[in-house]
């Protein structure tokens, strides 16, 4: 390796600006308030959004509330969906009398063919029918505007549907000539009892431009932000449930968290770093996730390159808009409703414009009064979500307004560490690395990537 | 005549020797006055319509019966503005926020509610807060 080389290659930077103005709780007080009101900020958010496409998709049918519709007169209403799940589990269910009756295993999906869904607005809810409507393909809290009329049997049959579709997209920065990347990684795990910390070493080595000869630093000097996405930490499961914890136990459950601290400083030594928090750190449930303490990291906060970032996240680098989570959103969709694979939910939030519609009925949220942080008001150029079985990507084209936005799940896990994402600024190439690859020219054969 | 103390005090063996009289209860004679229903209201709830028996007796004594109608009034109003489905749910958030709410979501709250709530004198929550 060449150490005192004389002609240094200069890292690029890039401009960064972070547009985690909604995802911060600032001065939300609790005052006792429950639910309905984020559904209404919501449904009034989304309605307002819808109004204008409806009446340009079908000009001559009236709109309506759901306390309005008429027997067999044909109108459109908008409002909230509610998909009635049977097997939803319910806090309820501990008080019912035929105990016996729940199963044992707990399954992993709550769908059932008897589910239906129901649409609310402020007047009222009505049952959906029809076979255009699949209630699979749903889940509760999108807001969607329908097509149909009231059926003889009270429900409304439905011949049509509009979602909110994907929304407009601010203009890609033209293409410079100069390669930048964007590394985005997640499930770190560290602390996991199989993970191997040369690997983390590894990663960090390749990043801050240590590892492989010229060519190789002179693509990691090209690499401008690197993001965490969530899971970076394991603490053992089994000491945090214990009452009185010793002090062994005590110095067990700050050890990922000091390891986790010394990496990040080398790695914020040479780049600036976004850190978020996912569903196994030190931080709140409920999403918008809090940005992970700074006291968690006594020497890498000290950085100004380090940056820790709520969940969800946006930014936008050199112009280019990022907006992704640690997976919990896309992670309750597909435990509620059918889909090809990840990229099919996350299709479909951006076409819900909405990043979490399962908030707060299955998905924890904070009770917000009068806005809904999550909607998507402009449509991300990359859409990310982190700690998924394998890595993916898409490219997701818009209709009138000619845009493409890139979504993409990264590979989490504590089998394979080391696989990050590189996303090249400029173009929509990406690839993805793994410790593999840096290892050329180093006898490091032994480091597998399990 | 004084009572007897050994009837009083529980412990005590009484005058008379049998079980009876031991376990005896005394009602208590002290008279009672009547009570007034308004005494459990704090003031700074808003009063139902039309109900007068609620009223503070100072208020009544000074004699200043305007204020009780406009007041009445302003709660009237507001109270219309607090079941009008179109601006959401009003349990869980003051009034000013919700007008404030309203006004951000476009949904053109009359403004002469923001200004009886700026008057003050009125609740600042809605009638059912805390109690549903």
């Amino acid at each position: 390796m060449e150490v005192d080389s004389p002609d240094k290659i200069p890292r690029k930077q890039a401009s960064y600006h972070s547009l985690d103005e909604p995802f911060v709780i600032q001065k939300e007080t609790y005052g006792g308030q429950q639910y309905s009101q984020i559904y209404f900020a919501r449904l009034q958010l989304l309605r307002a959004l819808l109004r204008p496409l409806v009446t340009s998709w079908k000009p001559h049918v009236p709109i309506c509330n759901v306390l309005g519709i008429e027997r067999g007169k044909e109108c459109i209403v908008v409002g909230t969906l509610y998909k009635h799940m049977k097997l939803k589990p319910s806090v309820l269910d501990e008080y019912s009398k035929e105990r016996s009756a729940t199963p044992i295993t707990i399954p992993h999906k709550f769908m059932h063919q008897d589910d239906y869904l129901v649409l609310e607005d402020e007047s009222g809810r009505v049952k959906l029918g029809g076979s255009f409507l699949l209630p699979s393909q749903y889940v509760t809290g999108v807001v969607v505007s329908l097509l149909g009329s009231e059926a003889d049997a009270g429900y409304f049959h439905v011949d049509d549907v509009l979602e909110a579709g994907l929304p407009s997209q601010l203009e890609m920065p033209l293409k410079s000539g100069e390669n930048k990347y964007v590394v985005l990684i997640s499930g770190l795990n560290v602390g996991n009892s199989t993970s191997n910390p040369l690997q983390y070493q590894l990663l960090v080595d390749h990043i801050t431009g240590h590892l492989g000869d010229k060519q190789a630093q002179g693509m990691a000097a090209q690499i401008v932000h690197l993001v965490i996405a969530g899971n970076s930490v394991e603490i053992p499961h089994g000491l945090l449930n214990k009452q009185n914890l010793a002090s062994t136990d005590q110095s067990r459950i700050a050890e990922p968290i000091k390891e986790l601290d010394m990496i990040l400083t080398e790695i914020a030594a040479g780049l600036p770093l976004d850190i978020m928090p996912g569903p196994n750190d030190p931080a709140n449930f409920s999403l918008p996730q809090k940005p992970l303490n700074r006291c968690l990291f006594p020497s890498s906060a000290t950085y100004n390159t380090f940056r820790s970032c709520p969940n969800p996240h946006s930014f936008e680098i050199d112009g280019v808009k990022f907006l992704g989570t640690s997976g919990q959103n896309i992670d309750d969709l597909e435990k509620y409703s059918e889909g090809r694979d990840k990229l099919e939910f996350m299709e479909r939030t951006l076409r819900w414009r909405h990043l979490a519609p399962t908030a707060p009925n299955t998905l924890g949220c904070y009770p917000f009064i009068d806005t809904d942080p999550f909607l998507i008001k402009s449509c991300p150029h990359v859409y990310f979500i982190g700690n998924q079985e394998k890595y993916d990507t898409k490219l997701i084209k818009g209709t009138a307004e000619g845009f493409s936005s890139r979504g993409y799940y990264k590979a989490a896990s504590a089998k394979t560490p080391q696989l990050s994402w590189y996303w090249h600024l400029s173009s929509w190439a990406h690839h993805m690395g793994t410790s593999r690859n840096m290892m050329y020219g180093m006898a490091l054969g032994s480091l597998q990537c399990s | 005549m004084l009572p007897d103390v050994r009837d009083r005090l529980p412990g005590m063996a009484p005058k008379s020797a049998s079980m009876k009289g031991f376990y005896r209860q005394k009602k208590s004679t002290k008279s009672t006055a009547s009570k007034n229903v308004s005494t459990k209201k704090s003031p700074n709830l808003p009063m139902p319509y039309d109900s007068d028996i609620t009223q503070p007796a100072a208020l009544i004594s000074h004699g200043s019966l305007d204020l009780k109608d406009s007041y009445k009034e302003d709660e009237q109003i507001l109270g219309r503005f607090d079941m009008n489905m179109a601006y959401g749910p009003c349990l869980g958030m003051s009034r000013q926020a919700r007008w404030e709410r309203a006004l951000k979501l476009g949904l053109n709250p009359p403004e002469e509610i923001e200004s009886i709530l700026k008057r003050g004198k009125v609740g600042s929550v809605c009638l059912w807060e805390g109690r549903v």
